[in-house]
């Protein structure tokens, strides 16, 4: 798979959002009254629980919709949401834990080499795009992984996408396009 | 229906006559007077007309006036900026394009507005003309953000490529003649040009320019080619706020430090010229400027070749420690980050030689689990002393006052 480099290109998984389903109505007084590490924001309408062992904050609605984030691993999303319901069970609500869905990965990765940004949108107009006044990097967005790669000029780079493994793929694709308009270190 | 060839159904006689009841059509009997046949009051079809009313009272159809308002804003801009005839044609186009594009058909009048600036700016790019977003905004009053927004959302609707400008390009056209100035501060703009374009193609050169906003730095090359050109005590007291307003531009916070990254570039190179005998710092090198630019790309090469003579060991034990480091396999752990290249080299971004500690995870003390033995010579250090029993007692006690009130 890696046939582009014999050396390693550390992926570092930094957020992973995901959402799931109570499938019951939550009382949100309860839990901001009797939950633990819980901060309740009555004007958006939901209370935020953070959790310690897998570090996540969850944001969760009356209608039994929670959103968690801050995971750093999908496995650990999920380890985390499930403890989350189980929180919430003991709270004392009749919670199934339902519909568990990633909805986005951001990883970070750093190649071993500086970027021309320039050279690089010219070879690749349509899909990536370039504004130095409007923000330092280039963005490049994958349509078919949907996935979106921002690319500094120092080699670094920034991938959204849904799932890791498409963000994984995500790198690998646009590798060889860097490679060609790399910038050497030393001038 | 004519009365030809009718027989009355109630006496039988020929003699029918067209008799008009005030709109009614109506056929009558000489006769007997009945009445034969008769039409409806009106003809109009059941259901409505088949021509709807917006299409009988129609005119022939006008653009809209807030198009028509748009294209004179176009054409205003254009007259502004004193592009030529070409760009403004093509300008008009766009926004004609844009403006009936589905995506922009629903939109709210400001950013109709901000649409206006957005093709100039297109036609501008395509017809190598250099702009910047910044000037655009400030044309219309607007973030810049929201410009760059829209224009990104124009260029993918229209699906229309336009170049990147080159911050060379536009820093010839922002040193213009400043013709109200006094004689001192004064400069022939074509030097100043020439001088400036230089600066930026070193600052390129030297990782200060890549990633970063182009106006802070042409502030910042235009101002240290000002003050170059004749580096007297007044010029170099000059400082960069005066110099912005006797320039009529608005100062930008980061021109200060590209004007400090510039400095310290140059004194890099400064070091290299070989008939300098004292220390260059950034205060004296502004006399020199003129000679390191005119050598730069020699110079350049010197310093290379001086920070890799120079301490070669340092540079190597890192390296050693680097290939330990990278593992065989793309990883997704976290790992402790290689040293940054911004050490080893002579020239890298700033963001990169001070690069952000990242937090690492503090390792967990796995080894300790509370339930080992204690020896009875260390017993003694786990229990309190009637002193340290009675002085806790106390303040527990204080504690509790405490939080009673």
């Amino acid at each position: 798979m890696d046939s582009s480099n014999d050396e390693a290109l550390d992926i570092i998984i930094t957020n992973v959002v995901a959402t799931f389903r109570t499938r019951c109505h939550l009382n949100l007084r309860t839990i901001a009254l009797e939950g633990t590490n819980v901060i309740y924001k009555p004007e958006v309408g939901k209370v935020l629980m953070k959790l310690r062992k897998p570090m996540i904050t969850a944001s969760i609605w009356s209608s039994g919709k929670i959103i968690c984030t801050g995971a750093t691993s999908e496995d650990e999303a999920k380890l985390g949401a499930r403890r989350l319901a189980r929180c919430l069970q003991k709270l004392g609500f009749k919670v199934r834990f339902s519909a568990f869905k990633v909805v986005n990965v951001l990883a970070v990765c750093s190649m071993p080499f500086a970027v021309n940004l320039i050279n690089f949108t010219k070879n690749n107009r349509p899909i990536a795009s370039y504004e130095p006044e409007l923000h330092p990097a280039a963005t490049y967005r994958i349509k078919n992984l949907k996935a979106t790669i921002q690319v500094f000029s120092t080699g670094s780079l920034t991938v959204t996408g849904p799932n890791v493994q498409n963000v994984a793929t995500a790198v690998e694709q646009v590798y060889p396009l860097l490679f060609e308009c790399q910038k050497p270190r030393c001038k | 229906m004519s009365a030809a060839g009718m027989r009355c159904p109630a006496c039988g006689s020929t003699n029918i006559v067209d008799d008009d009841l005030y709109s009614q059509a109506q056929l009558v009997c000489v006769d007997c007077g009945s009445v034969v046949s008769e039409g409806v009051l009106a003809n109009d079809p059941v259901g409505g007309s088949d021509v709807s009313f917006s299409r009988t009272t129609a005119v022939a159809k006008r653009p809209c006036t807030n198009l028509i308002k748009g294209q004179q804003r176009v054409k205003a801009i254009c007259r502004i900026l004193m592009v030529n005839r070409e760009i403004e044609d093509l300008s008009q186009t766009y926004y004609k394009m844009a403006y009936e594009h589905k995506a922009f058909l629903k939109v709210s009048l400001q950013k109709k507005e901000i649409l206006t600036g957005c093709c100039v700016l297109l036609s501008c790019r395509q017809l190598n003309w250099p702009i910047t977003v910044g000037t655009i905004s400030c044309l219309l009053d607007a973030d810049s953000m929201a410009v760059g927004a829209i224009y990104q959302e124009m260029v993918k609707n229209l699906s229309i490529e336009a170049p990147i400008i080159n911050v060379t390009d536009v820093i010839e056209a922002h040193c213009h003649d400043s013709l109200d100035v006094p004689e001192e501060l004064a400069e022939n703009s074509r030097d100043l040009t020439k001088r400036a374009v230089a600066l930026v193609e070193l600052a390129a050169d030297s990782w200060i320019v890549t990633g970063r906003k182009p106006i802070p730095i042409m502030m910042a090359a235009t101002y240290l080619a000002w003050q170059s050109l004749k580096p007297n005590k007044h010029r170099l007291k000059f400082s960069l706020d005066k110099f912005c307003q006797v320039a009529k531009v608005k100062k930008l916070k980061s021109a200060m430090k590209r004007v400090a990254e510039i400095k310290e570039v140059l004194c890099k190179l400064g070091k290299e010229i070989p008939w300098v005998r004292e220390t260059v710092t950034p205060d004296n090198v502004i006399q020199l400027v003129e000679c390191i630019l005119q050598n730069r790309y020699a110079l350049l090469r010197r310093a290379m070749r001086t920070h890799e003579d120079a301490p070669p060991e340092g540079t190597a034990s890192s390296q050693i420690s680097e290939c330990a480091d990278q593992t065989p396999i793309t990883s997704f752990e976290s790992q402790n980050p290689p040293p940054n290249w911004g050490k080893r080299v002579l020239f890298a971004p700033p963001c990169v030689i001070n690069a952000k500690k990242r937090r690492a995870v503090q390792p967990e003390h796995t080894d300790v689990t509370g339930d080992e033995e204690i020896s009875d010579s260390e017993i003694d250090s786990y229990i309190r002393t009637p002193q340290e029993a009675r002085d806790f007692e106390v303040n527990v006690c204080k504690y509790f006052v405490l939080m009673e009130m």
